[in-house]
């Protein structure tokens, strides 16, 4: 039973054999931490290391202690860390060196080699000034394994970015969904007027969609809207904005794209479509679409003037016998065709 | 007025400690890097919760906050804030003495950050026969929206807030940013304590 008393006591004889078991003591908790405890003297030698640094490092003691950090820690950023160390050293200050921006100062090995994707043990490090009664100053570097934390704070981080790539894409097509196309359209439409760039926008539909619900069955319509989405990805330009806008409606928002551009585009998706065969349990199927062209113009005065713009080319489309392209300069793009 | 409001002596004093503790420490920092820091003396201001929350929402264009706990005897303790804008960063690595490439950008505001906290309040706690320990610095993720949040959510309530505005100049540029020191009700009473004990000697 520990007796605090006698430990305590002040009488010269005890007093020795006392600080005599508080050193024991302390040097057990330093060798038992899970933390990492190096010492150094002014010029960066290493003083004191726990057991926790001998085991995770597989160094010897008689070839560590003594020796400068930089020569037994040759990963170390010698230049920035040298700076930090004499910021302890001359403003009396701690410093701090977290995982968040270094991942580890230190190569050790972690607990965790399984479960976790990097080979070294994350760290968050301390270094504080230490003052004796002896001359010169020493700093303690604390070295604390977060390996755990930044795992966790990464799946974290992975996990938050798939569900904000969820959020942004519809579940059958796996193209942009509603929301994030119009959000998109939003700022291009905003980009567009602030820069004075050009912006086009095609709407398309799916001809006689429903007629190929009634006759094949939702399943054949599924893999018709996934068919084309596909077909229609793979024309377009990697900053084209591509959404499913509604049942058998797509957009493609066109930044810096000119009407006649768009038009040329919309031609292309046009042919293509009607020129794949598409075949659904040993049935061809005949799908065609109809698309509505806009450019954005100096007449309106937010985004959602532009799409309709372009549903009135679709409706016209629609109207002049369907697997077309329409533009709001209809006639003219008619007699070209 | 809230019971927490300092009196006009206690207010006096206390500015009293935080310019000669800013006056140390910028010295100390002028030796460390090693060139003439001048340094304008600080202006001090104790604002209210609401207050502060105000003024920190109306200011636009704020780059980031470094937090950082502290920690002394006699119960007091709080959270330093440093809030820079974004003209005041460009040259935080040339004032450390860095190679640009050495630390990235977030590493160089929170080594200033943890510097000028830690060498003030250092300065500040010896003061008043006291001494500090500290939390490692955190920038604030996306200070812009968040600095309100994270006021909101602090681990203690406060009720006094202390913004220290410093202003260092560094040879041939200057270098800007305030010091927001938040102190829970509790601290402030053990401060209000502390800064009687020091008129009392006067």
């Amino acid at each position: 039973m520990l007796d605090f008393n006698a430990l305590i006591s002040t009488t010269p004889d005890t007093l020795t054999f006392n600080e005599q078991v508080l050193k024991q003591i302390n040097s057990q908790i330093a060798n038992q931490l899970n933390t990492g405890i190096l010492v150094l003297d002014a010029d960066f030698n290493i003083v004191i290391w726990n057991r926790f640094l001998q085991v995770h490092t597989d160094k010897v003691a008689e070839n560590t202690l003594g020796q400068s950090i930089f020569s037994a820690f040759p990963e170390l950023p010698q230049r920035w860390l040298s700076r930090k160390f004499s910021s302890v050293l001359q403003l009396n200050t701690p410093s701090f060196c977290s995982w968040e921006q270094r991942h580890h100062l230190f190569e050790l090995p972690h607990t965790r080699p399984i479960t976790t994707d990097s080979e070294f043990m994350a760290q968050n490090c301390t270094f504080l000034p230490i003052e004796t009664d002896c001359k010169g100053k020493h700093i303690c570097i604390l070295i604390e394994d977060v390996t755990d934390v930044c795992h966790y704070q990464t799946q974290l981080q992975k996990t938050l970015a798939k569900l904000a790539q969820i959020s942004r894409i519809d579940g059958l097509t796996q193209i942009y969904n509603r929301r994030h196309w119009q959000e998109s359209l939003e700022q291009e439409y905003a980009k567009s007027r602030r820069h004075g760039k050009q912006l086009s926008l095609v709407m398309l539909d799916l001809d006689h969609f429903k007629l190929l619900n009634d006759n094949y069955g939702h399943q054949c319509g599924d893999m018709v809207l996934i068919e084309v989405s596909a077909l229609i990805s793979s024309l377009l330009r990697v900053e084209d904005v591509f959404g499913r806008y509604g049942g058998e409606e797509f957009a493609i928002i066109l930044p810096e794209t000119s009407l006649s551009g768009a038009i040329g585009l919309a031609q292309r998706i046009c042919n293509s479509i009607a020129a794949t065969a598409l075949t659904y349990k040993d049935q061809t199927l005949k799908v065609t679409v109809s698309l509505g062209v806009a450019q954005l113009s100096a007449e309106e005065v937010n985004y959602e003037e532009l799409i309709t713009q372009s549903d009135n080319a679709l409706y016209q489309a629609k109207a002049l016998g369907r697997n077309q392209v329409c533009s709001t300069a209809c006639s003219t793009s008619l007699v070209i065709d | 007025m809230s019971e927490f409001h300092l009196t006009e002596d206690q207010q006096d004093c206390l500015q009293e400690l935080i310019n000669i503790a800013m006056g140390q420490a910028s010295d100390q920092l002028a030796r460390y890097l090693d060139t003439f820091v001048y340094l304008k003396v600080p202006n001090i201001e104790s604002v209210d919760a609401k207050e502060l929350m105000h003024t920190l929402s109306q200011q636009k264009n704020t780059m980031a906050v470094v937090s950082q706990g502290f920690f002394g005897y006699e119960g007091i303790r709080g959270e330093a804030l440093l809030v820079y804008q974004e003209e005041d960063s460009g040259r935080i690595a040339d004032l450390l003495g860095y190679e640009p490439d050495e630390l990235s950008q977030d590493e160089q505001l929170i080594d200033i950050s943890s510097i000028l906290t830690t060498t003030f309040l250092n300065v500040f706690a010896r003061q008043i026969d006291n001494q500090m320990s500290y939390n490692a610095p955190k920038l604030l993720p996306s200070a812009k929206d968040n600095l309100s949040e994270h006021l909101q959510q602090m681990p203690f309530s406060w009720d006094l807030a202390l913004k220290v505005n410093i202003n260092y100049q560094v040879t041939d540029y200057s270098f800007n940013c305030n010091m927001i020191l938040l102190i829970p009700e509790t601290a402030i009473t053990n401060i209000k304590d502390v800064l009687d004990r020091i008129l009392a000697e006067f």
